[in-house]
């Protein structure tokens, strides 16, 4: 069994390193590409439907890609669709590293054994006996107010005020 | 005033009472009125009653995750961003649930629990502020409430509970009623808009918490290359619109946020803290290299 995890980690690091060094991602429309992440960024070239590009970055709502050709830049992530092999790969790594560990062993820091995969389907719920005494347990782990601010602004993170957008992008409601 | 007209009046409002309320109407009303108070007033009481029975039910089928540090995390980073909303007084209490599947759920009064499964899938705290902001904008529209308070008012079984609460004023009725309701709701799902509709408030919550906003588009874009026939994702696709609609329904606001797209993105802080649900070594020592080859990086 646990020869059998090392095999599939050094086959998910594999799968990592593949995904990392080609064309994982590709435009949805045809769609300018930038010298930086803003829309008033000067316009390196405007990029074909279904061109593929290698994801370097992401900087707020903008990816920093790269092309076949060397051409790099910034596009808008809604521009970008991941290929789902190379995607299966970019969202596993971390999970397969993480959660193939625990369901061979105790987890460390108090953390729950697996035993093995954790389903939750439909049926789960539609069929749960109520727990009231986990319900009362989450009380002990609840923030204060001015801890919540104080972790906040460690990071740090200072408020804002922006107002709700509706479906059609205007101010309002929701 | 004439008398005449005094009594035509009186006539007219007679009629007028006659004809909404007939006697066995206003019988029915007074009972119903009891049901009201009892289940579907728009008070904080009977927010939190129910939504400490959706709660329970929720946890009646996964459990919380026994690792009180990561657990203190997720609520000071979901209470932060709660106090930006409409509701900041709630008993806001957060918590990441022992399953792999990917899903996160919200109930009436401030509960919201993410899944391990979803929390291991995300890269910085600005993506979990776009889930948790998901979930509490559910709590401050009230989402769930109104769905569970429609359901009980349609159920006959409710309505004999609720009859018997009005006679008894047993607060057993309120938790069976509203756990049944809630056993129903989220195996099934809220109405797609509902969805649709947090996740704009969502996005808006996470930027007044200071995060950058754009952390639920990048999750739902996560979301969208995990095999959509995965166990994983079946109870998520089950009771939500699917990730591409979401990505392109969002995509409609989220140009208009650029300005905040450069603020607190927290990976560090992030990857520090949810790296404690994983073993120590010899896997702590491979994350790093791992975490590298894991595009888009921040």
């Amino acid at each position: 069994m646990r020869w059998g995890s090392y095999l599939l980690l050094l086959t998910l690091l594999a799968l990592g390193a593949m995904a990392a060094g080609r064309p994982d991602a590709y435009t949805v429309s045809a769609t300018p590409l930038t010298t930086g992440p803003f829309t008033d960024a000067a316009p390196v070239s405007t990029l074909a439907a279904h061109t593929s590009v290698s994801v370097l970055l992401r900087k707020g709502g903008w990816y920093q890609v790269s092309l076949d050709s060397g051409q790099s830049g910034w596009l808008r992530m809604t521009a970008l669709k991941f290929t789902s092999v190379a995607g299966e790969a970019r969202n596993s790594v971390l999970v397969g590293l993480l959660g193939l560990f625990e369901s061979g062993r105790s987890g460390a820091n108090g953390t729950t054994s697996s035993t093995g995969v954790r389903g939750l389907n439909t049926g789960d719920i539609a069929h749960a006996v109520p727990d009231t005494a986990a319900v009362d347990g989450l009380k002990s782990w609840v923030a204060t107010p001015d801890e919540a601010r104080q972790y906040s602004a460690a990071l740090p993170l200072r408020p804002y005020t922006v107002s709700y957008l509706d479906a059609d992008g205007k101010p309002g409601k929701p | 005033m004439s008398t005449s007209r005094t009594r035509s009046l009186v006539v007219a409002s007679v009629m007028l009472l006659t004809a909404a309320l007939p006697a066995r109407a206003v019988e029915l009303g007074a009972v119903i009125d009891a049901f009201q108070r009892a289940f579907f007033s728009s008070g904080l009481h009977e927010e939190e009653q129910i939504g400490y029975a959706a709660a329970a039910t929720i946890l009646g089928a996964t459990h919380p995750v026994d690792n009180p540090e990561v657990q203190r995390y997720v609520n000071r980073v979901g209470l932060w961003i709660a106090l930006q909303s409409e509701r900041p007084d709630l008993h806001w209490q957060f918590a990441v649930v022992d399953s792999e599947d990917i899903d996160a759920f919200a109930a009436p009064g401030g509960y919201v629990f993410i899944t391990r499964g979803l929390l291991l899938r995300l890269n910085s705290e600005s993506e979990l502020a776009g889930v948790l902001g998901h979930e509490i904008s559910h709590v401050v529209l009230k989402h769930h409430l109104k769905a569970l308070q429609a359901a009980a008012r349609t159920s006959l079984v409710g309505q004999v509970a609720s009859y018997k609460l009005a006679q008894n004023g047993q607060n057993s009725a309120v938790f069976d009623q509203a756990s049944t309701a809630a056993r129903n709701l989220y195996s099934k799902g809220l109405d797609k808009d509902d969805e649709f509709e947090a996740d704009r408030a969502g996005v808006i919550l996470a930027a007044r918490a200071g995060y950058d906003p754009y952390g639920l588009l990048a999750v739902l874009q996560t979301l969208e290359n995990v095999d959509p026939n995965s166990n994983r994702m079946q109870l998520l696709l089950a009771t939500h619109p699917s990730p591409e609609a979401r990505i392109e329904a969002l995509s409609k606001i989220t140009g208009s946020l650029d300005e905040y797209g450069g603020n607190g993105e927290g990976n560090e802080r992030f990857l520090e803290m949810v790296g404690k649900l994983a073993p120590p070594a010899p896997v702590a020592a491979t994350i790093p290299a791992a975490a590298s080859h894991s595009p888009p990086a921040h």
